[in-house]
């Protein structure tokens, strides 16, 4: 996938060109492409003076990171004990459905991406489900599908 | 300088110098995998853990990674109390589940008494301890080729994008760290195969033996000042073309003698 370099350097000369800033601009990177892509990596590395292999190394080491384009909207269903207890189960089931989706893929126009996640750390509002960054509480599972698509 | 004890002997040492150095100065055998002269010490193999107190510590004490503790005035060190082995015993057991292949990880075990792992030996596993040496390595010299990735039991040592590392020059300097020998390479009809690439090896001009790969030798003509043709013939060809030059100043001498 062909991606704007321009884009790229811009977003990587807003930190400090220094090797200090690597977690800081991919964090940015990550944020604007929902990924990291192959040229971003190399544009990181060349600018910021950190040989290839280590922002490689960083960037598959951090969950936050993605090295396979995600969708823009990403869901993430809580797997927890409390949520697992309250039913994700069955709000997994409805979503794997709904979207088409396993868990870990992304949709093939890019809208949608399905994650589990083991907790999320708001376990009285289980079961929980994130959309991009807005946590759910109290998901039902038949509104769940409804829930990730209105936002 | 500060004074330190260990294991009951007063002992003077350069300050902040790490334990580990010092201990081994002492005639002490801490055991160690990921040490290496040549490399900085990372405490990734957690064999050399000693036991560090204080006077003034009121008996409490703790446990660390000598090779990165630096030495400081009053500490007191222990370095094989039966806790300290039996800690080391379990990390060689652990070990022993990784890398069941590696000679020299069979050796340490059996110095405490294990010749087979008490867990599940990994199946698929390739006899890597993960402890850098390789990554560190290539790092001091500059080319930073491989590195680890991915995480947790996914973790390999590998180059940029899974593939192939652009920036390897051959040198073996991995390979030749490695405490467990995993990193593969062969030389073969003057090239030499390591991490996924070819490289073309320079055959010295009289007995045809590879000396050293094209890229590592250009490498190393651009950064240290090394005379240009300095590869062209094998270190056994120079020792015996020098025998030859001595002989002849030998017979030059008798002949001046005389």
């Amino acid at each position: 996938m062909a991606h704007d370099l321009a884009k790229i350097q811009e977003i990587i000369n807003r930190s400090p060109q220094s090797p200090g800033s690597l977690i800081a601009v991919l964090q940015d990177i990550q944020r604007e492409f929902h990924y990291l892509p192959c040229e971003a990596l190399e544009a990181t590395a060349s600018s910021l003076n950190v040989p290839l292999s280590k922002v490689f190394s960083v960037s598959t080491f951090y969950n936050a990171f993605s090295l396979n384009p995600r969708g823009e909207r990403i869901i993430r269903i809580c797997q927890g004990t409390a949520c697992h207890i309250k039913g994700a189960d069955l709000i997994q089931e409805q979503l794997v459905a709904g979207l088409g989706l396993k868990p870990g893929e992304t949709s093939p126009d890019m809208k949608y991406t399905l994650e589990v996640v083991n907790c999320l750390g708001v376990c009285a509002m289980a079961p929980v489900v994130v959309v991009n960054d807005k946590i759910h509480g109290g998901v039902r599972c038949d509104k769940a599908l409804k829930l990730v698509k209105k936002d | 300088m500060v004074q330190m004890t260990i294991n009951g002997k007063v002992v003077k040492a350069p300050d902040g110098e790490m334990l580990l150095t010092v201990i081994r100065r002492q005639g002490i055998d801490v055991p160690a995998l990921c040490d290496h002269a040549a490399v900085e010490p990372c405490g990734s193999c957690r064999m050399c853990l000693v036991e560090i107190t204080r006077e003034d510590w009121n008996g409490w004490k703790k446990y660390v990674t000598s090779c990165l503790y630096p030495s400081e005035n009053g500490l007191i060190v222990s370095t094989h109390t039966p806790e300290l082995q039996e800690i080391r015993r379990n990390i060689m057991d652990l070990y022993l589940a990784r890398c069941p292949g590696s000679e020299l990880v069979q050796k340490m075990a059996e110095e405490y008494g294990l010749t087979r792992t008490s867990y599940k030996t990994i199946p698929e596993g390739d006899n890597c301890i993960m402890c850098y040496a390789c990554t560190r390595i290539c790092e001091v010299l500059g080319r930073n080729a491989i590195s680890a990735v991915h995480r947790g039991h996914a973790k390999v040592i590998s180059g940029p994008f899974d593939d192939p590392p652009p920036d390897c020059i051959g040198c073996l300097s991995c390979a030749n760290i490695c405490p467990t020998d995993v990193i593969e390479w062969h030389d073969q009809d003057g090239t030499r195969a390591i991490w996924g690439r070819t490289f073309d090896l320079i055959s010295c001009r009289q007995c045809g033996k590879g000396i050293i790969t094209r890229d590592f030798a250009e490498y190393l003509k651009e950064k240290r000042q090394i005379p240009a043709d300095y590869f062209e013939i094998c270190d056994d060809c120079k020792r015996v073309e020098l025998a030859r030059k001595m002989g002849g100043l030998v017979d030059l001498a008798k002949e001046v003698a005389s």
